[in-house]
Formats: structure tokens, sequence, C-alpha cells
């Protein structure tokens, strides 16, 4: 039953002190989390399309100064000075001065007849008339094509441009160097996984890429990129591998090629990642701080209640006690008070005895006999016998009593040695040394000096009877001491190297009719009184000894005011 | 010399008579009474010096009967006996008007030394009352 109730509180106190700091903890981690991986997110995925817009422009430019390179050499020279192999391979130097990006170059008659070139191949006469590349250079004035292999058997590009003037048609055609292109293309590097190519309008790679796919194979991966125009975007997907990917695109203008700029997404969301391990490293340390701080607090608090409860129980029982204490003393009272009266009927008829065997002695009708000394020797006995019992009788009246005592302030350090001065002659004679240490900041008390008087006169007798049993007249010391414990209570200590209490008797000591002395001689009321007093005064009065070394008894009083 | 005249109130019947032997055996008179109301119906009747009075008797109690003593009969001398002696019956019972306070068991030379220690104080008194009037 009390351990359950132990145990639910512990549950309550352990659940609220767990969730009332970890939910916001929580929160706070969570929101936190939130807002600053979506801005990171947000800003990289900025970061990106710029670098693709950037990147696009380079592409677009270059393929643009190109087209121009050609558009002036068409228009700054007439066709019969272009077909000249001397004209063409002089403008070759000047246009690779200009870019190393051409690799050769040819003058085409309007039948696709190639008239002129300058170049590492032979295609000087080959005719061209039916291929995609003329057909549309005649149609649009330019051309720029994908990559293909063409007569030569390697992957390259070309730019064209044509002209019509006199009646007559040319178009001066470059190649471009694809190792140059493809680097220019390729240079963009972010991140571990970052890269770039360009696909053609079939999805067909047009550069090379990084991660593996090489020119003019189309990826395997399936992706549905962005129609045509539509400006630069940003999307995440899945590419053949399984590898999930960030990918950002452009159309480039002059040409419909796509500059495909990804990362894998673990790449390009490092940072945040970084971010989530350090947030679940806090959650795990704050969490694991939270709940041992309140598994420790929980456990103290629960512990000072079952101490607070024990004390209670305690002191429960104390008071129990304290009144079943009271009701026999009550109780001796009574009981006291009506042995009195038989004692004295006793007492009178141990008189009259006494008396009519003194008068029969006188007038000489009894004769001095053995029986008559026992009769008087049993007479003299009753009245021993009937004083011991007075003696208990009072005893018990004295502990019981509920009386008005005259209250006064008691200054200990005046009050001891006056209380000494009675038993110092008896101690003396006994060889006894008295010893007293009353400190100076002694607080007063409050007490009927009588009462006080008969509690140390009682102990310190108590304390000679020890010391005479064991050192007989010689070696014997006896102690008093008085101080203050805080400011609200005073310490008295009765100490001596007596014969000591065994602990199964220092129980008892202060319960009426315990006695260690020899029948006769203690009425065992002594302690139980100075208990009564000490009690009634709002103090307490403890023991403590060792059997064969001495005793200490210890007064705690209230202090006065 | 007038002799002293004692009248001893209990509810214990043995007490009074061995007291009065005993008390006879010293030469003393003594009267003696079982309760409240016979202590008082025999003061009216006869010149009683000292009286000794238990405290606890059945019916009229001492301190009821001590009241009433001194309140009739002035003069009388009123020595309390009780089982129980402690200080604020004590003071109850001198603030009533008893001359003393004894406590059971007395021997009897005690009760007597304190009975005729009552009975000077009353010839004391009685001697002053005398004076006094012969002033006049």
């Amino acid at each position: 039953m009390k351990g359950n109730h132990y145990k639910t509180i512990r549950k309550i106190i352990l659940v609220s002190m767990i969730l009332v700091p970890l939910i916001p903890f929580l929160m706070i981690l969570g929101i936190g989390y939130y807002y600053f991986t979506t801005s990171l997110e947000s800003s990289t995925i900025t970061r990106m399309k710029r670098i693709v817009e950037d990147h696009g422009q380079m592409i677009e430019s270059f393929l643009s100064e190109r087209k121009a390179d050609l558009d002036l050499v068409i228009h700054s020279n007439r066709y019969e000075d272009l077909i000249q192999p001397e004209k063409i391979a002089e403008i070759f130097e000047h246009l690779q001065r200009n870019s190393n990006a051409f690799v050769d170059l040819g003058v085409f008659n309007q039948d696709g007849i190639h008239v002129a070139y300058h170049g590492a191949f032979k295609l000087t006469g080959k005719v061209y008339k039916e291929v995609d590349w003329f057909q549309n250079v005649l149609k649009q004035g330019y051309y720029i094509s994908d990559i293909f292999l063409g007569y030569r058997q390697i992957p390259h590009f070309i730019i064209a441009v044509a002209r019509e003037a006199e009646g007559k048609k040319w178009v001066l055609r470059a190649t471009i160097d694809s190792f140059m292109f493809n680097n220019l293309v390729k240079r963009v590097r972010i991140g571990k996984t970052g890269e770039a190519y360009i696909l053609n309008a079939d999805g067909v790679l047009q550069t090379e890429r990084r991660s593996g796919g090489d020119l003019m194979t189309k990826p395997p991966d399936d992706i549905q990129y962005p129609a045509a125009n539509s400006g630069i975007k940003s999307f995440i997907n899945t590419d053949a591998k399984g590898e999930k990917y960030l990918f950002t695109t452009t159309w480039l203008k002059e040409k419909k090629w796509l500059l495909v700029v990804r990362q894998e997404k673990a790449d390009v969301f490092q940072a945040p990642r970084s971010a989530t391990y350090l947030i679940i490293l806090i959650m795990i340390l704050g969490g694991t701080g939270i709940i041992a701080v309140a598994f420790f607090m929980c456990n103290r608090i629960v512990r000072r209640l079952q101490e607070v409860d024990l004390e209670k129980e305690h002191l429960g029982q104390q008071l129990i006690r304290a009144s079943r204490f009271a009701e026999l003393g009550e109780m001796a009272a009574g009981f006291a008070h009506e042995i009195n009266n038989p004692l004295q009927i006793i007492k009178n008829e141990q008189s009259l005895i006494e008396m009519n065997l003194a008068e029969l002695k006188e007038n000489g009708q009894l004769k001095p006999s053995e029986s008559l000394a026992e009769m008087e020797d049993s007479i003299d006995q009753i009245k021993l016998q009937i004083s011991r019992c007075a003696d208990i009788t009072q005893g018990i009246l004295k502990f019981g009593r509920q009386t008005e005592y005259v209250l006064q302030d008691i200054d200990f350090r005046n009050f001891v040695p006056e209380v000494i001065a009675l038993v110092e002659k008896k101690a003396a004679v006994h060889g006894i040394r008295l010893k007293q240490t009353l400190s100076e900041d002694t607080p007063l008390i409050h007490g009927d000096p009588s009462q006080l008087q008969q509690v140390l006169l009682n102990l310190f007798n108590n304390a000679i009877d020890a010391v005479v049993e064991r050192h007989g007249s010689h070696g014997g010391e006896m102690e008093i001491e008085s101080g203050p414990v805080d400011n609200l209570k005073v310490k008295i200590l009765v100490k001596d190297n007596g014969c000591g209490i065994s602990l199964q008797n220092s129980n008892k000591i202060f319960t009426p009719f315990f006695t260690t002395k020899p029948v006769g001689k203690g009425t065992g009321l002594g302690l139980s009184v100075c208990y009564g007093i000490i009690d009634n005064l709002g103090g307490t009065i403890n023991v403590s000894s060792e059997k064969g070394h001495g005793t200490t008894f210890t007064i705690i009083l209230p202090a006065a005011g | 010399m007038e002799k002293m005249k004692l009248m001893l109130v209990d509810d214990e019947e043995r007490f009074l008579s061995s007291i009065a032997k005993l008390l006879s055996k010293k030469g003393i008179d003594a009267v003696t009474a079982t309760s409240g109301a016979e202590a008082i119906e025999k003061l009216k009747r006869q010149t009683i010096h000292v009286v000794i009075l238990d405290v606890k008797m059945p019916g009229m109690d001492g301190n009821e009967t001590l009241v009433e003593i001194k309140k009739l009969f002035p003069m009388v001398e009123v020595i309390m006996l009780t089982g129980h002696a402690t200080v604020e019956f004590a003071v109850d019972g001198l603030k009533s008007g008893a001359t003393d306070y004894l406590m059971k068991p007395i021997g009897i030379d005690d009760l007597i030394q304190k009975a005729e220690e009552a009975f000077e104080k009353r010839q004391r008194l009685e001697e002053k009352i005398r004076m006094a009037q012969a002033r006049k």
C-alpha cells in the first residue's frame, strides 16, 4: 500500500520532470532544424541555379563568339578569295590565334561540294549536298550541329555560316575542338559529385560526364527534362543507379542543347545533414541529461519523502509512548495515593504495638527473652519497610505530579556551583575529582530551580555511586559541562568515569522502578523523576554509556526568552 | 493550662480508632469523626481546639469541610492530612485557612508535634484576643 503510494508519486514526478523540459526542448530543436535546413536547402538550390545560369551564359557566349568569328570571315571575303588554299590557311591561322577551339575550316559551294579545306583531313572535293547540316545552313544562314562522327569517324561538331552574293551561295564551316568544348563544360565542379554536361534535344550526351557516360551516348537515366524555353529548373530525381540527384537545367538559346548540372543529393545537402547529426547528438545528450537529472531528482525527492514519512511515523510512536508515559504517571500517582492510607494505618498499628510492648515491659509483664528480642526486631523491620514504602510513594507522587512550579530564569554558571556545593563533601569523601566547565555563553533557561536542583542532585548522586563502584575511593572523576547548542538550546552534560551502564539497561533507566542498585538502596524513581521534570520543561535527557568506562548524561533544554 | 482537645476526621475507621488509642496513650484526648458532616456536628456540641482533617473523603471532602469549619468556627485550627501532598493542594488548603499540611503516612510523634504547634498558635491568638478585650 505504502510502497504503491511512493511508486505513484515517483511516476508522477518522473513523468512531469521529463516531459515538461523535454517537450519544449524537442520542439525548439525541431523548429530550429526545420528553419535551418529549409533555408540552407533553398540557398543551396539558389547557388546551383546561379552556377547553371553563369555556365550556360558562358557556353552560349562561346558558341555565339565562334559563330561571329565565322560570320566576320564570310562577310569580309569574297568567294573567289576564300577558295584559295593560301587564303583559307591564312584565315584559319587568324582564327586560331583568336580561339584555339577551331580544328579545321572549309568552304562549300552551293552544290555542297567541299571546294576548299584547311585541316588535318583530306576532305576537299567531298559532296555534302544531301547532308542535313548543309541543307539547314542554306535554309537558316547558320548552323551549329550536334556531336557527330562524320567522314572522319571521330566525335566533333561544326559551326557553319552561309552567304549569298553576286548570284552565288557559299558556306563556311569550322569544326570545333570537342575536347576543348568538353573541358569548357566539364569545368564545373561542385562538392564531391557535382558535374555539368550537355544533352541534345534527343537526350544524347554532347559532352562527357564525369560520373560516366561517353559522348554521343544516351545516359541510362530515365529523366523527364523540362520542356524547351522553360528557363532554369531545379528538381530532384533518381538516376539509373538509384542515387538521388539534384538536377539543375537550362536550355541554351543558341542551340537546342540542355545544360545539366547535377550533384548527388547527399552531397548537396551535406551541411544540413551534418546539422542533422549534430542535432541528433544534442537531442540524445540533452534528452539523456534531462532524463538523468529527472531520475536523480525524483529519487532524491522520493527518498526525502520516505525519510520524512519515517520521521513522522517515528514521532507518532514517540507521541504514543509519551502519552502512555503520562498515563502511567497519573496511574502511579493514584496508586501511590491509595497506598498511603493503608500505610498510615499500618504505621499506626505498628506504633501501637510498639507502645503496648513498651508498656508491658515496663510493667514487668514481659520478661526479656529471645522471642521478645525477635519480636522487637520484627517491629523495627516493619517500621523500616513502611518508611521504604513511603519513600516509594513519595517518589511516584513527585514523578507524576503536575505542579505549578515557580518558573524563573536560571543561569547555569551560578546555579551549577550551588548544586555542586551540596555534593562536594560527599564526593571529596570518595576521592572524586569534580570538574566544572561552564561556558561563558551558556544561555539562560526558564525553569523551576528546585526541580532542576533535584535533577542535578540525582545525576550527581548516581554518578558518585557509579564511580565508587568502579574505583572505590581513588581515581574517580566527575564533570559537568554546560554550553549552547545553538541560540535556542542549552546543553548540560554530566560525565563520570564510573562503572557505566550496559546497553540493555541504558534503554530502561528512565522507566519508573527500574534500578540496578541493591534492594533497599534505590527506589528506581530518581531518573524517571528527572525525565518527568526535563520533559515538562520541554527538554530531553539522554544517556550514553560504556560498561566499565563511564557514563554521560546529556540534557538539552530550551533557552529562555 | 487548658488541655488540648483534638478531633480526627477520616473516613477510615480503623485509622481513627488506632490513632485515638495512640493519642490517649500519649495523654491527648481525641474525638473522632468519620465524615465532614459528623465533624461539624461534633464541633457544634463541644469545644475542640485542633482538627486533623483527611483531604480525600467520600461525600464532603477535606477542603469543603475545612471551608465550612473555618466559616462556623474560625478559632479552630485545622491541619490537613493527605496521601497526596502536592504544592498546589497545600497552597489551596492554606489559602482556605488550614494551619498546616501533613503527608501520610505520618508518625504519631510528628502528628502530636504538629497538633501542639497548632494548639499553641491558637492559645497565643486567644491570649491576644483576651488582652485586647481587657484593654477596652
